[in-house]
């Protein structure tokens, strides 16, 4: 008896376990038959749709976000409050898979849309990455949405042109995050009588001052672990060398590295700050590094608008202990930005409370909340920039108002293929700590060619 | 009754063949798999199966990241695992023959320890000792006027590997020295000691002529275990350095990431998963099938 109990159970155990692992295959199937029947099917799917279309939606909504570190977490709950202030029937799924946040968001993410099962809506930047999705066919094309809400009217040109793609809007951007902020320790700029650097000789002159002042002190402060901070710091050159035009030229690949001047200029430039820059820049993170500012050991940093929040969460106050100027502005001020945004998944469970989210993500009264709290700038430049706290943001919002047009797409937000930026920033990284001009040029050079920058950032328009 | 016994050894195959097949499909299905996608084209977010034949396998040995990752590699290979072995061999030893009674107990716990601890944990700690202004290391030798000793650390691109290398060691040292402490221990063995005691050979001597040749097993477990941990090492790379200065202390496993899951590059990371399955393939199973051949000699 119980021997052929045991059998029974082994039989079903390994029937279960074969049907477990044919279960998501099925689920590919299911929703391959939607989009067959929606372009007029074969009769016998039309039975799948019959018993699918009466039944009313269900008030829920999946989504995937990676604001989970602290800060952020507080940022995702004002966020989702507007949405259930405005549709308090909703029920919100986040995150479903645990240790779903930062880099294994992406990772998760990726598993569920090449599984076939998305969530209703995801959180992507702006940019290369948002594209990376669209070529992948995963997201819905958002014009309806976009006109029913005049969008366009009320956000700058460039970031409409940043989740633009062959002209259609795929997703909904809810901020701005800007790149090129250089912040300083405002007692001691000061204390030696100093102005805060707007361009490059600027920069050059105060950081001797300082370092003359303050021998032990590394005057500009990086951290170049995830490799991007390097970047920001040789984005701010190339901006200024160059100009907007060649910025955006450069990284949609229209420019031949290993012959052009100008970026060559770049370079040597970039060496000649490296002395001032902390040499154990390697093994710091961003946060770390604007670390370095609060415990005195540098006293300058160039960083996004995100390190407000860090600062305020070390106990600086925003216009007493430290202070803030877009960096550089010569030949004009050009803001370099990236948008957080959400869209709306081909194939997604509940696109009808999708759609409702979505509207609630471009309202004043999710990104007022949400915004001031995470860090960037209002995606909507409708809003009075007086609703941020801080003098920094208030200026910055203000300029964004008057000059919607100044506005770049940055290293997150990537006009270059994500392919090439990865490889790009190591490049970048690593001169910081062997600074050969010709040896990088050849690098950077081959990268553009490698990965078909020209071909992958043609999609990019500006102005 | 006879009809029963056969059932009986009909479920008992299946309950053995079940996993079995399961961690076949598992195992060499995703293998294939991870062969078959390298061969693909799928760049991007969508999978693309549209057979590309080299096309990123050419790519992948032009780029020097790759070539700075098999090099590093073979570092690991060598560096993380014959200093281990050797440095363990001593370490057990002295227990061994450690005069004060009691002491050995202590002491294999303390070593030990590490080992109990993620490498999330301990890297981290490593990387702040690392620190070249504030980490612990550098503090005490400029404390003690060493300053020929202060070093940049994982911050200098030519020696990173190196100091990254250092924190294995001493995560898998006490391992190591548990494993050839109970190879010492056949009685076998220790009758042989004794013997070589008596005749008036050296502790040195007993150690290379006595106690070396004759635990094989161990040695082959060890150096195997080891040779494995060092050729998949990721997790460190991940938490000290994220293979920089640069990518000067990348290895194959971190690429594999980068190139999957940040630059989208699909059948790059999983050409690059192939390499690594080939260096095993070369490295450790001709390794181990000498090993075993030599053992059972």
């Amino acid at each position: 008896m119980s021997k052929r109990w045991l059998i029974v159970t082994t039989v079903l155990a390994v029937l279960s376990l074969v049907l477990a692992a044919c279960q998501p295959q099925e689920v590919v199937k299911t929703v391959v038959v939607t989009q067959v029947v929606e372009v007029k099917g074969t009769p016998e799917v039309r039975e799948v749709v019959v018993t699918a279309t009466p039944k009313p939606e269900e008030r829920k909504l999946e989504i995937f976000h990676w604001w989970t570190a602290g800060g952020e977490r507080e940022a995702a709950d004002a966020m989702f409050k507007a949405f259930k202030d405005k549709y308090p029937d909703v029920e919100i799924v986040e995150n479903p898979v645990a240790g779903g946040g930062g880099v294994s968001h992406r990772v998760v993410l990726q598993a569920r849309l090449s599984a076939g099962l998305p969530p209703d809506t995801f959180q992507t930047l702006g940019g290369a990455e948002l594209k990376s999705y669209v070529d992948g066919g995963y997201l819905v094309p958002l014009d309806d949405l976009w006109a029913e809400l005049k969008y366009a009217d009320v956000i700058p040109k460039p970031l409409a042109n940043a989740v633009t793609i062959d002209g259609h809007p795929y997703t909904v951007p809810l901020n701005m995050h800007i790149q090129n902020i250089l912040y300083y320790n405002k007692p001691l700029f000061e204390e030696l009588k100093l102005t805060p650097p707007t361009t490059f000789d600027e920069l050059i002159s105060v950081a001797k001052a300082i370092k003359a002042a303050k021998p032990n002190m590394a005057p500009l402060a990086l951290g170049a672990k995830e490799k991007w901070g390097a970047a920001f710091v040789f984005d701010s050159i190339l901006l200024e060398v160059g100009g907007p035009e060649y910025y955006v030229k450069l990284y949609k690949g229209e420019i031949d590295v290993k012959t052009d001047a100008t970026f060559k200029t770049a370079l040597e430039k970039f060496k000649e700050l490296i002395p001032y820059i902390n040499t154990t820049n390697p093994g710091l993170t961003w946060d770390e590094s604007c670390g370095l500012l609060v415990s005195g050991d540098s006293a300058m940093v160039i960083m996004g608008t995100w390190a407000i929040g860090y600062f305020k969460s070390r106990g600086w106050t925003p216009g007493q202990e430290f202070g803030a100027v877009t960096f550089p502005q010569k030949p004009e001020r050009i803001l370099l930005f990236h948008p957080d945004t959400y869209g709306l998944t081909k194939g997604a469970p509940h696109p009808k409370t999708t759609m409702d989210w979505l509207r609630v993500v471009a309202s004043p009264e999710l990104q007022i909340p949400t915004d001031v709290i995470q860090g960037g700038l209002f995606a909507r430049i409708d809003i009075d920039p007086k609703e941020f706290p801080d003098p920094i943001r208030q200026e910055l919002m203000t300029y964004v108002r008057e000059n919607p047009t100044k506005l770049i797409l940055d290293q997150h937000g990537s006009i270059a293929p994500f392919s090439f930026t990865q490889a790009y920033w190591d490049a970048i990284a690593a001169f910081v700590v062997a600074p050969d001009v010709d040896a990088t040029i050849k690098t950077v050079g081959d990268l553009f060619t490698t990965y078909q920058v020209k071909e992958g950032a043609a999609w990019y328009q500006w102005p | 009754m006879e009809k029963r016994t056969i059932r009986f050894r009909l479920g008992e195959t299946l309950v053995f063949l079940g996993p079995l097949l399961i961690f076949l499909i598992v195992l060499y299905g995703m293998l294939l798999w991870t062969i078959y996608v390298s061969f693909s084209d799928w760049s991007g977010t969508a999978p693309n199966f549209r057979f590309a034949g080299l096309k990123w396998y050419q790519l992948m040995v032009g780029l020097d990241r790759f070539w700075v990752d098999v090099r590093n590699n073979l570092r690991w290979l060598l560096l993380g695992v014959v200093p281990t072995v050797i440095i363990a061999l001593f370490i057990a030893y002295l227990l061994e023959i450690s005069p004060i009674r009691g002491i050995e107990g202590y002491v294999r716990t303390l070593i030990l320890y590490p080992v109990a601890m993620s490498f999330i944990v301990t890297g981290t700690i490593w990387s702040w000792m690392y620190q070249p202004d504030k980490g612990v290391l550098n503090t005490i030798f400029r404390a003690f006027g060493l300053n020929f000793l202060v070093s940049n650390y994982v911050n200098d691109p030519k020696t990173a590997t190196l100091w990254l290398i250092v924190i294995f060691i001493w995560q898998y040292l006490g391992f190591a020295v548990i494993i050839l402490q109970s190879s010492f221990r056949t009685t076998e063995l220790q009758e042989m000691v004794e013997a070589a005691t008596v005749d008036g050979a050296s502790k040195l001597r007993i150690l290379f002529d006595v106690i070396v040749p004759n635990i094989r097993s161990g040695l082959l477990v060890l150096v195997s275990l080891l040779l494995i941990s060092t050729l998949k090492v990721f997790d460190i790379v991940y938490i000290v350095t994220f293979g920089g200065p640069g990518y000067s202390t990348d290895v194959l496993a971190f690429f594999m990431f980068i190139a999957t899951f940040q630059q989208h590059l699909v059948a790059l990371g999983a050409g690059l998963g192939v390499i690594i399955f080939l260096i095993a393939f070369i490295v450790v199973i001709p390794y181990t099938l000498y090993a075993f051949q030599r053992w059972f000699e």
